[in-house]
């Protein structure tokens, strides 16, 4: 699929907007290291609204058509994007409440502020799951079309939130090893589940160019694919990247969105090592950011068959595109698939 | 409905009919126009052609008629530029008409040779040829020379009707359809149409081609032959069916020459000529008489085979006795022919096997009453339901004329030809055998020519020479190079005219032909050549007028451009006295007429030649007081008559229309056509719709519609005693003129074989295989014409590069991968292309699609259009002349008795490229864009509802 | 009522007939226009409702070449209509034709993801997605001559491998086409259940050839018997 980065953005920075939310609430009702100031926590719900506005408004640069944009929430019925637009929407009343009691009642602890915060926050999760449902639920696409998706996108939002949470806390040198804890324990999770999802999309799919033409019995190779250049699908499916590539960039996702973050976190919860600490969440953005492009990358459109190419079921691409395929843009070289934002 | 508006405002809207001319197909098309805007072209459903169906091509006609590449007024060589360097200046059809109707009148009344006019792929070769013919030119011919004169010339010199567009298979009933070496032609639709039903039908469609696209991909079978040995393959079946008998006896002894007697006398004069009569009748042996008989004869009982000893002392054989010996030969047995071939034994012995068993176990009766030639009755027409189909794979060799006779020899001893379910003549063929009329010789200042600048030769008599044996022809057609090269070679005019051999000209005028770049062998050498001046300082070629509606290569180097409108603009007429588009059951013929308004200063080509002949005064196109005789090209084809009662249009003559085919000239013939959806078409009574060379009935119907001068029967020639002559001509025994040198001696006696015989293709046997390991072919992309599609916003982005394909295998083992860039090289230079690997090609063939290379900044496209930067074209590999040979002048790369460009002779080697060698070479230089070419938008958004 | 195509890779030579007559016909109809980029330039793309692919099967000399032109299947469970956010991807529950409201649509491709048979493009000048509407315009306007109610590409089609009829109605020329030939949906194991259908290549028997007289070679010419026929 085609990793445009406006996709990336929403489900990275909405994912975290809503996993701090999540966590901001989590540390209040439990009271974990003492719970969050009021202050402290209006300041994180709104940085949770601003990271949950950056991705919806990176968003929208995505639709080609975005003054239908409002349209988007009426098939919340059958629509997990629809959906997804609704819950989004439905975060910010509750949170922004949620902001203005803290803030201006100066009380993050009251019923209320519970009552608010915790909503907020379940929306916040209800979305974070619309999301992954939008990929999931694509029986086109095999390493979408699990429940590993939305799992992951659970793990790895709430890491994040988890990881700004607690390094606005070790910014203000307070050395909470609970939040840092949980943290490194979410971190570590979303590390887990990232590697079962890796090893899940590795195993063979069952429909190949065989099947989906319906010529089982002998090998089907693509003779032509009837244009010269680029279609539009060949623009938003055909991008993929090779196992060696793929393998270093997730070596580090492991390192810059994982390893690293838990490092400086436990590192700063135990000597201080001031504005450094801001290294975590900005490799976690990073680290995961990455993911999210192999998310994207990764994921093969069953159309692919159809232009020979299927990376993953390598005997069935066309050898023509396999260079292609290896290494999407080889310098200087005529790419296959050309771009189409640069004409 | 509800949530559905129309696409379409019908009020405005407006349907008219006319004739598609993205192809020579000539499909009837239903065009719905809205404010002046094409809404939609569609196959008009009551048309005989395409029967409602259309091709891509036609349905891209919208893309064509808003192309940029459009010409927009008649243009001059910038004075002071270079030729070629593409610098024009526009003037206006006054100044461009005045200008050449002066220098075509100083040539006339001096030597008009010195006009040379070849016309490409025109549809109004008719009157293009009369417009030579009054203006007292040799130098005309049409397109067919470098096309299919192979298939033309095989066809009429065996069976009065060939392949390409004079016979068809039996659609609605062949069991059987064998197409060798198509990839489309120009039955496009029709062929389409009839395999389909072939195969619903349940029967077989073998397709013989070294490559597996388009028609051979649905084909049942296909059989991967190696280029230029399909004679092979269709003598070694010849050999099968005759060493099992499985022949048409009745066929043979009653339609065709077999039992003619041939004498015998090797060596000596009139040795393989028909034993003849006093009064010339062929004869034949008698098998109640026992003796001889005028083989004519309808009440005699011909031996098909035998030897006998005329009442001279000399040795006779039938034709058909010296076709078995020569086919029954080893050489000819499936184990031997496979190792030319590359088919194995097994599988020649079983196509040829099938065919015999559809053909004789499986043969079908059309019920009807019918009167054969001599006058006796008969119940109905037995059908042979073998049919077959060929064209440039077979033609585009310096074998095909042999190659196309042994096509026809395995239809004929099927008794395929003309019968139900068999391969069906269409009007105004069949033509006798060879047919009448021979190429004009003498011309004279201010003199139309005596007869057409093209005709049919049986006899080195007829040849266009002059005492000493040279051309008279600048192509050299009808020469020794070239005995019978009936529709002339197109392909040599530019290398002939700039060396001046045999002579220089004046003027050379090009009408819709690329002879710049696609339509020519050696491109760059020939863009060379255009440029090239003598030492003083004068062009070769003086003075160049090219006719044309688009951008193409060749406008850049013209000194005039007469600029074309489109077919959706003009009158055309699509006539039987042209290139026929009738069918089997039906005469046929079709208009266009103007459905568009003009929007440039362009003017009908049809238009122009009819004013020029006026102001030329060609007495067709003068009234006795000088003045012109005609109003335009409209009141031309209404009016003029090549023959009392016919002219150009068959349909709605006499007076008042009501006559077909032959009557008076009617005022309102072009209003009938257009009532009548732009097309007419005579059906036949059912009683002459087959075996129409032996039909009294259709014999006597061609008669009074002009297509024969007499009623007499046709009969069909396995042997060709005109071929013998002029191989009697090359061995030195020939009573008449003969050649002086000895390469022109050599040809005739080698390949002037009264029976068709298989020779290595001539380029081949000067090249070394081993260097060259590789065949090299093209094909037609079905969306695509020649060059003129690359303009088209629609079908370039199905193809705007082509690549080499190979087999796969084979190019595994030469350690090639796909999308390799790499060297194609022949004995005439060499190329850089993109490479495919696919296992739909015979393995020591590569091909690619043909005409898609473009050079850069023609066509109306920007600089870096993939057709110049990636495209290419495999003319630069192919030479117009065969390698040297010291001692030899040089010889034209075509077959030595048509004259057919062997486009398909070609030897290459293939070689990757060095690391870094990447994109197409050679590159030409960007053309400068003309004057008020139209703008090229980034964005397309053609719609007839808003305006976008 | 369950409206579809059935194209038929018998005899389908792969001529882009259809897809250039889809093109035509509807760069001017109901989603008008068909939006081509860059189209006199170096890398001409555009919007297509029907592309025809080419494959071979099988390798050197047992292989076969197959074009495969693919539109829209119609499908029963179109996943593109139920992932559409907007409801500008709709289903016609009278004749099942899946359609795009041009003025609804806000151009997220997410049902271009949901298709799996490459079905919808976006086009980027009008930002809305388009696709082959079944010429529903065509194939219900009564101001046109009962036999051109039909699509396009269907009347096109040189080859006639394109059917079209309700898939629906056990009679229709489609539905009698997939029976009998063995007709069969592309990627069943998704669950779209696609209305279009594919007919695979017919499979023909051999032609017998022992019925035929067996010669021998060795007969020489001379001894050919003569038979005596009447020209
Ligand atoms: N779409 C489209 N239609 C066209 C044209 C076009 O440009 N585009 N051009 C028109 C013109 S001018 C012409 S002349 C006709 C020509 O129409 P075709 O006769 O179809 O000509 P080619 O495309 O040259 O196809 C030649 C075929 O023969 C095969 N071949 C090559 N060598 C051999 C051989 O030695 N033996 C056999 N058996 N096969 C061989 C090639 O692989 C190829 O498939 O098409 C006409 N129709
Ligand atoms: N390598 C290789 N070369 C080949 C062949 C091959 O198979 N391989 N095939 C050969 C064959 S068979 C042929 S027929 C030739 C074809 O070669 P050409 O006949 O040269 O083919 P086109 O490229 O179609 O060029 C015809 C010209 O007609 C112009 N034209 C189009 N419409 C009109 C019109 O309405 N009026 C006027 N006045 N002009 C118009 C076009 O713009 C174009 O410049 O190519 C030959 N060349
Ligand atoms: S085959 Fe195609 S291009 Fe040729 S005349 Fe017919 S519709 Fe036109
Ligand atoms: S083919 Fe694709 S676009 Fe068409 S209905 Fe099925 S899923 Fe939807
Ligand atoms: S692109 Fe348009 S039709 Fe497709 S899902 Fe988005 S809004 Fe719906
Ligand atoms: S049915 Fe109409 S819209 Fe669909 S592919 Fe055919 S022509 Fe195009
Ligand atoms: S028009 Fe017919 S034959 Fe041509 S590609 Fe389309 S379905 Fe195939
Ligand atoms: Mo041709």
């Amino acid at each position: 699929m085609n990793p445009s980065l406006a996709v990336i953005f929403l489900t990275l920075f909405s994912g975290a907007g809503f996993g701090l939310m999540a966590m901001v609430a989590m540390v209040n009702d439990f009271a974990i290291d003492g719970a969050l100031s009021p202050l402290r926590t209006a300041i994180l719900v709104a940085l949770a609204l601003l990271l949950v506005t950056m991705g919806m408004v990176s968003s929208t640069a995505h639709l080609a058509n975005p003054k239908n944009a409002w349209r988007a929430f009426t098939r919340w019925r059958t629509s997990w994007l629809a959906r997804e637009g609704v819950f989004a929407v439905l975060f910010y009343p509750l949170a922004i409440a949620y902001l203005g009691w803290v803030f201006f009642m100066n009380n993050d602890r009251d019923g209320v502020a519970l009552l608010l915060g915790n909503a907020a926050a379940l929306i916040g999760l209800i979305t974070i799951f619309c999301q992954g449902m939008i990929y999931a639920c694509l029986r086109t696409i095999r390493q979408w079309h699990t429940p590993l998706v939305p799992a992951n996108f659970y793990a790895l939002g709430l890491a994040l939130g988890m990881t700004v949470l607690s390094t606005s806390r070790l910014l203000a040198h307070r050395h909470d090893l609970a939040m840092v804890s949980i943290a490194s324990a979410l971190l570590v999770a979303a590390a887990v589940m990232k590697a079962i999802y890796y090893f899940w999309i590795g195993a063979p799919s069952g429909t190949t160019l065989q099947t989906a033409t319906g010529f089982t019995r002998g090998r089907v190779r693509l003779l032509d694919q009837g244009h010269t250049f680029g279609t539009f699908l060949t623009h938003e499916f055909s991008n993929s990247i090779s196992p060696g590539r793929a393998l270093r960039f997730k070596v580090a996702v492991y390192l810059l969105g994982f390893l690293a973050p838990i490092a400086i976190l436990l590192t700063a919860a135990h000597v201080a090592i001031g504005l450094a600490v801001l290294l975590a969440p900005l490799l976690a953005f990073i680290g995961i950011g990455l993911e999210r492009y192999l998310f994207f990358v990764e994921a093969q459109h069953v159309v692919n068959l159809y232009h020979g190419r299927m990376p993953g079921s390598l005997p069935q691409m066309h050898p023509a595109l396999r260079a292609g395929a290896e290494n999407p843009a080889p310098a200087g070289k005529r790419r296959l698939v050309p771009s189409y934002e640069e004409r | 409905m509800s949530a559905v508006q129309h696409g379409h405002d019908q009020g405005k809207q407006e349907i008219k009919y006319s004739t598609c001319y993205m192809c020579a197909c000539r499909c009837g098309i239903k065009v719905t126009i809205e404010d002046n805007r094409v809404r939609f072209i569609q196959g008009n459903r009551n048309h005989p052609i395409n029967k409602g169906v259309l091709c891509a091509k036609g349905s891209a006609g919208i893309m064509k008629q808003c192309s940029p590449a459009r010409l927009r007024s008649p243009l001059m060589r910038k004075p002071g530029t270079e030729r070629g360097a593409g610098e024009f200046i526009e003037i206006s059809w006054e100044q461009a008409l005045d200008m050449l109707t002066e220098r075509l009148a100083r040539i006339r009344a001096t030597d008009p040779n010195k006009f040379a006019f070849f016309t490409g792929r025109d549809q109004m070769q008719a009157l293009s040829r009369l417009f030579a013919e009054q203006f007292g030119t040799l130098n005309w011919s049409a397109h067919g020379g470098f096309c299919s004169v192979n298939m033309a010339a095989a066809g009429l010199y065996t069976l009065g009707y060939a392949f390409w567009e004079f016979g068809d298979p039996d659609w609605d009933r062949t069991k059987y359809f064998m197409l060798w070496g198509v990839a489309e032609d120009h039955n496009s639709n029709p062929m389409k149409i009839g395999i389909e039903k072939l195969k619903s039908r349940g029967g077989k469609f073998v397709g013989i081609n070294p490559a597996r696209t388009g028609y051979q991909a649905v084909a049942d079978e296909w059989v991967p032959i190696r280029p230029g040995t399909d004679a092979v393959l269709a003598l070694s079946m010849v050999h099968v069916l005759l060493s099992r008998e499985l022949f048409d006896w009745d066929f043979l002894i009653r339609y065709t020459n077999a039992p003619f007697l041939v004498v015998q006398t090797p060596g000596q004069k009139g040795d393989g000529l028909i034993y003849r009569d006093e009064a010339g009748h062929p004869l034949a042996w008698d098998l109640k008489k026992e003796g001889f008989v005028n083989g004519l004869d309808a009440a005699c009982h011909p031996a098909l085979f035998g030897e006998h000893k005329t009442p001279d002392g000399r040795t006779v054989k039938t034709v058909m006795t010296l076709l078995a010996e020569r086919y029954l030969d080893d050489r000819f047995a499936p184990e031997n022919a496979a190792k030319i071939c590359g088919i194995p034994a097994s599988t020649i012995e079983r196509l040829a096997l099938e065919m015999a068993h559809v053909a004789f176990k499986e043969t079908i009766e059309v019920a009807v009453e019918w009167t054969d030639w001599a006058g006796r009755k008969h119940d109905k027409f037995i059908g042979r339901p073998v049919s077959m189909h060929a064209m440039r794979g077979v033609s585009a060799h310096s074998n095909g004329f042999q190659a196309a006779r042994a096509i026809h020899f395995l239809q004929i001893l099927l008794g395929t030809i003309d019968c139900p379910g068999g391969f069906r003549a269409k009007a105004p063929y069949p033509r006798p055998v060879p047919s009448p009329g021979k190429p004009a010789k003498r011309s004279a200042p201010n003199t139309p020519l005596d007869a057409h600048p093209l005709g049919f030769p049986t006899a080195p008599e007829d040849l266009v020479i002059d005492e000493d044996g040279q051309p008279l022809r600048i192509d050299k057609a009808y020469s020794w190079e070239a005995p019978i090269a009936n529709h002339g070679l197109m392909h040599m005019v530019i290398t002939n005219a700039v060396k001046a051999d045999p002579y220089p000209v004046d003027t050379l005028l090009f009408f819709m032909a690329n002879m710049a770049w696609n339509s020519t062998m050696n491109t760059a050498n020939i863009q060379d050549m255009l440029r090239e001046r003598g030492p003083d300082g004068e062009y070769k070629i003086p003075f160049l007028v090219v006719v044309d509606a688009f951008h193409s290569e060749t406008v850049h180097f013209a000194d005039l451009v007469l600029p074309d409108t489109t077919y959706l603009e003009r009158y055309d007429a699509i006539s039987l006295l042209d290139r026929p588009i009738s069918e089997p059951d039906a005469v046929c013929d079709s208009i266009r007429h103007p459905l568009l308004a003009l929007d440039r200063d362009v003017r009908p080509w049809q238009e122009v030649l009819v004013e020029l002949g006026g102001r030329l005064k060609l007495p067709v196109f003068t009234n006795p007081d000088g003045t012109p005789k005609y109003k335009g090209y409209k009141d031309f084809i209404t009016y003029y008559e090549r023959e009392p009662g016919i002219g150009f249009l068959a349909g709605y003559r006499g007076a008042d229309g009501s006559k077909s085919l032959r009557g008076e000239p009617n005022p309102q013939q072009w209003e009938r056509y257009i009532e009548n959806q732009g097309f007419f078409q005579y059906h036949l009574p059912k009683d002459i719709r087959y075996l129409r060379f032996a039909n009294k009935g259709y014999l006597e119907f061609a008669t009074e519609a002009g297509f024969l001068k007499s009623p007499e029967p046709i009969v069909i020639e396995l042997y060709s005693e005109a071929i013998q002559k002029f191989r009697l001509a090359g061995l030195g025994l020939y009573d008449g003129p003969m050649p002086k040198e000895r390469v022109d001696q050599e040809r005739l006696a080698t390949y002037f074989d009264p029976l068709p015989d298989y020779y290595e293709p001539l380029e081949q046997q000067r090249v070394d295989k081993n260097e060259y390991p590789f065949f090299a072919v093209n094909q037609r992309p079905m969306m695509m014409y020649h060059s003129w599609d690359s303009q088209n916003a629609w079908l370039r982005q199905i193809i705007a590069q082509n690549h080499l394909y190979m087999n796969r295998a084979r190019g595994e083992s030469l350690g090639l991968k796909d999308e390799d860039w790499v060297w194609v090289e022949s004995h005439n230079g060499k190329i850089r292309v993109q490479l495919r690997l696919i296992e739909g090609c015979q393995e020591d063939t590569v091909w690619t699609w043909n005409a898609i290379g473009k050079q850069s900044g023609t066509w109306g496209l920007k600089p870096g259009a993939p057709e110049a930067t990636q495209g290419f074209l495999m003319n630069h590999l192919i030479s117009e002349l065969l390698p040297e040979k010291p001692g030899e002048r040089r010889i034209t790369n075509s077959d030595p008795i048509t004259g057919q460009a062997a486009w398909y002779d070609l030897r290459v080697k293939v070689t990757r490229a060095a690391p870094g060698e990447e994109g197409v070479w050679p590159t030409f230089a960007n053309v400068p864009p003309l004057p008020g070419a139209e703008p090229k938008p980034d964005v397309l958004r053609y719609n007839t509802r808003a305006k976008a | 009522m369950r409206l579809g195509l059935v194209i038929d890779l018998d005899t389908c030579v792969g001529c882009h007939a259809c897809a250039t007559a889809c093109k035509e016909w509807n760069t001017s109809s109901i989603t008008a226009p068909l939006t081509d980029y860059d189209p006199y330039g170096k890398e001409p793309s555009g919007v297509w409702f029907n592309r025809i692919r080419h494959y071979e099967i099988g390798d050197y000399p047992n292989n076969k070449t197959i074009n495969f032109p693919m539109s829209c299947m119609h499908c029963e469970n179109a996943e593109c209509v139920t992932v559409c956010p907007t409801g500008a991807s709709y289903k016609r529950p009278e004749d099942g034709i899946v359609l795009i409201d041009q003025d609804k649509c806000m151009g997220c491709n997410y049902c271009s993801w949901a298709c799996p048979y490459g079905a919808r493009e976006l086009d980027r000048v009008s930002g809305t997605m388009k696709k082959c509407t079944l010429c529903v315009d065509r194939i219900y306007d009564e101001t046109l001559p009962e036999e051109e109610r039909q699509p396009a590409c269907v009347l096109a089609c040189p080859a006639h491998a394109r059917l079209f009829g309700d898939l629906d109605d056990p009679e229709s020329v489609t539905s009698r086409a997939v029976r009998e030939r063995g007709g069969y949906a592309l990627m069943p194991e998704l669950n779209y259940t696609p209305t279009n259908h594919y007919l695979p290549p017919r499979t023909r028997p051999s032609i017998p050839t022992s019925d035929l007289p067996r010669g021998s070679l060795a007969r020489k010419v001379k001894e050919w018997v003569n038979r005596v026929i009447e020209r």
